[in-house]
């Protein structure tokens, strides 16, 4: 288990536009957003620079998570993971690994956003609250691993490597990641309320708010989580991880 | 080796070759083994009742035509298909024997992971094997010297099939299985390949590679199991496949009106001009009744069929000569 994670911890590591997606490219939106409209948001600069920070948290950790276990795909076409299979690494702990890489791996995004909405876009918050913002929205992107991961083990590798880009985008754009719901028609705000991203960054919000995590968001959450994990597995049981392809 | 299948030639004497102290699981022992792909009126027998047993230290080529049920029996070996029949690998189930290290596979759609150095490839695989094989050693034996520190991406095909078969060896496995090795390779790869074999096989190690390369059962295997329709059709030795599936063929020149009929053991026989092939289950008595006459046989050659014709033979249903 261990060996194996390590493994996939240094692959990804070596992944450069993961990185690049994942961490530095939501630290960048966070000081731009905060530079080029804060000063004229009608919240005042601190609420609108602390709204953004928590939206590219959100933005960087979802694409972490989803990028992280979609992959699955690539190492089935490839015939890695037949390969594996026929090695005494134990074949019961693959997903397991795949799972707690993801996991892991949506901290440096949750972190480093974090970091430059203190030091560098002046976000002010009492240090439990910070705490408390990362690790809610940590145990929050367990809802984009189980998607990532059903993703990654019911796509082809063509699709696969699409949905990425493609189901991220759609998360946050349609999620208000980007824009906040607010602003949005009363039709695409329905939307937004249909989808995890919204409720992910919700409990941010409320987080950052000096709030508790609102119990609608934590149930949407944890439903999504449960229904997209128990897909991965009913996938997985129909399409075993070592057939190549079918 | 089951006695009731009646039909299929075995030349070997089973269990001769268990001869590691104190051990009496076969390296591979195989009974009833099916496997049916799809449900329904759509599903396809791809191994239909398949034994086989293979003592300790043979090197055994499983030869036959595509669709012969070769890579499905690996596969099943392997555990990576659902099967009915018993499968014991050194006594063990084939999942069991995987995690074991029992057992190291090169695969027909096995590959590579990305964005990972050829070391760190084995390595994963060594630390997970009960027994592993120290990396020096295993680096020299594989050929894969210098490409420790490649990544994945950057090896050619040659050296890609050379770290395949490290990764198979890394646990240090008993019993090799080996699914079309060489498809990807030259003809220098080819024979560098077969030189290892030959090595680990002195040492100890089963080996057993599904081929239909002819020439490499031949030349590298103790004993060629010949597999069509799901079934083993023959057993023993390349000289032994040859020797007892299809007989010899007789060939000479004769002038267009020489009648050739009611010869004995006839299968086939073929006019080219002036140049009449005859094949044969029994040249002796063919070639008796030739000559009964007085009659001359200019250019007379009697030749045993090549182990392609004996195959060829072995796997389709008409036997030779049923058509001319």
């Amino acid at each position: 288990m261990s060996a194996l994670f390590l493994f996939q911890l240094r692959r990804m590591g070596r992944n450069r536009q993961f990185l690049f997606f994942t961490v530095a490219l939501p630290a960048l939106f966070t000081v731009f957003f905060a530079t080029v409209f804060g000063q004229t948001s009608d919240t005042g600069y601190q609420d609108y620079a602390a709204a953004t920070m928590v939206s590219m948290m959100a933005y960087g950790a979802m694409g972490a998570a989803l990028g992280a276990t979609i992959r699955i795909a690539f190492d089935r076409a490839s015939g890695w993971l037949r390969q594996l299979r026929v090695t005494p690494v134990p074949p019961s702990s693959v997903v397991g690994v795949e799972v707690a890489v993801g996991v892991l791996l949506t901290l440096p995004s949750l972190v480093a956003v974090a970091l430059v909405g203190r030091l560098v876009t002046g976000v002010d918050l009492p240090l439990g609250t910070w705490l408390l913002l990362v690790a809610v929205l940590w145990a929050g992107s367990a809802v984009f691993v189980a998607i990532g991961l059903l993703l990654g083990l019911a796509l082809e590798q063509k699709a696969a490597g699409g949905a990425i880009g493609i189901v991220g985008t759609v998360l946050a754009l349609l999620g208000g990641l980007w824009v906040p719901v607010e602003l949005f028609p009363s039709g695409l705000q329905a939307v937004a309320h249909a989808l995890p991203s919204y409720w992910y960054a919700e409990l941010g919000r409320d987080v950052a708010a000096g709030e508790a995590p609102s119990p609608l968001a934590v149930a949407v959450l944890v439903a999504s989580t449960v229904a997209a994990g128990g897909l991965a597995a009913a996938v997985a049981r129909r399409r075993p991880l070592h057939a190549v392809a079918g | 080796m089951s006695g009731e299948t009646g039909d299929v030639p075995h030349y070997c004497a089973g269990g001769a070759a268990d001869r590691l102290d104190g051990v009496t699981d076969p390296a591979l022992e195989i009974s009833g083994l099916t496997v049916r792909y799809g449900v329904g009126p759509g599903a396809t027998v791809a191994v239909d009742g398949l034994d086989l047993r293979i003592p300790r230290g043979e090197t055994v080529a499983l030869l036959g035509p595509n669709g012969a049920g070769k890579s499905t029996t690996v596969n099943a070996v392997l555990g990576l298909v659902r099967y009915t029949g018993d499968v014991r690998v050194l006594g063990r189930a084939p999942a069991e024997a995987v995690r074991a290290g029992d057992v190291g596979a090169m695969l027909q759609h096995g590959g590579l992971p990305s964005e990972a150095r050829v070391g760190e490839v084995l390595d994963l695989v060594r630390r997970s094997s009960p027994r592993s094989w120290p990396l020096p050693d295993l680096v020299a034996t594989t050929g894969i010297d210098g490409l420790l520190r490649r990544p994945v991406e950057d090896l050619s095909g040659g050296q890609r099939q050379r770290v395949l078969l490290a990764l198979a060896l890394a646990g240090r496995p008993p019993l090799l299985l080996l699914d079309e090795p060489t498809s990807a390779m030259d003809v220098e790869g080819r024979r560098a390949f077969w030189t290892t074999m030959r090595g680990l096989a002195e040492g100890g190690t089963t080996v057993v590679f599904a081929t239909h390369h002819l020439e490499e059962a031949d030349a590298v295997a103790d004993r060629v199991v010949v597999v069509a329709g799901g079934r083993v059709v023959a057993d023993g030795s390349a000289a032994q496949v040859k020797a007892g599936t299809s007989g010899s063929t007789i060939t000479f020149a004769a002038a267009p009106d020489d009648h050739l009929d009611d010869l004995p053991g006839v299968g086939a026989l073929t006019r080219r001009g002036a140049t009449v092939e005859i094949a044969t289950t029994d040249p002796e008595q063919t070639l008796r009744a030739l000559l009964a006459g007085g009659r001359r046989l200019p250019g007379l050659q009697v030749r045993g069929a090549s182990l392609e014709e004996a195959v060829l033979t072995l796997t389709t249903a008409t036997p030779i000569g049923a058509e001319q």
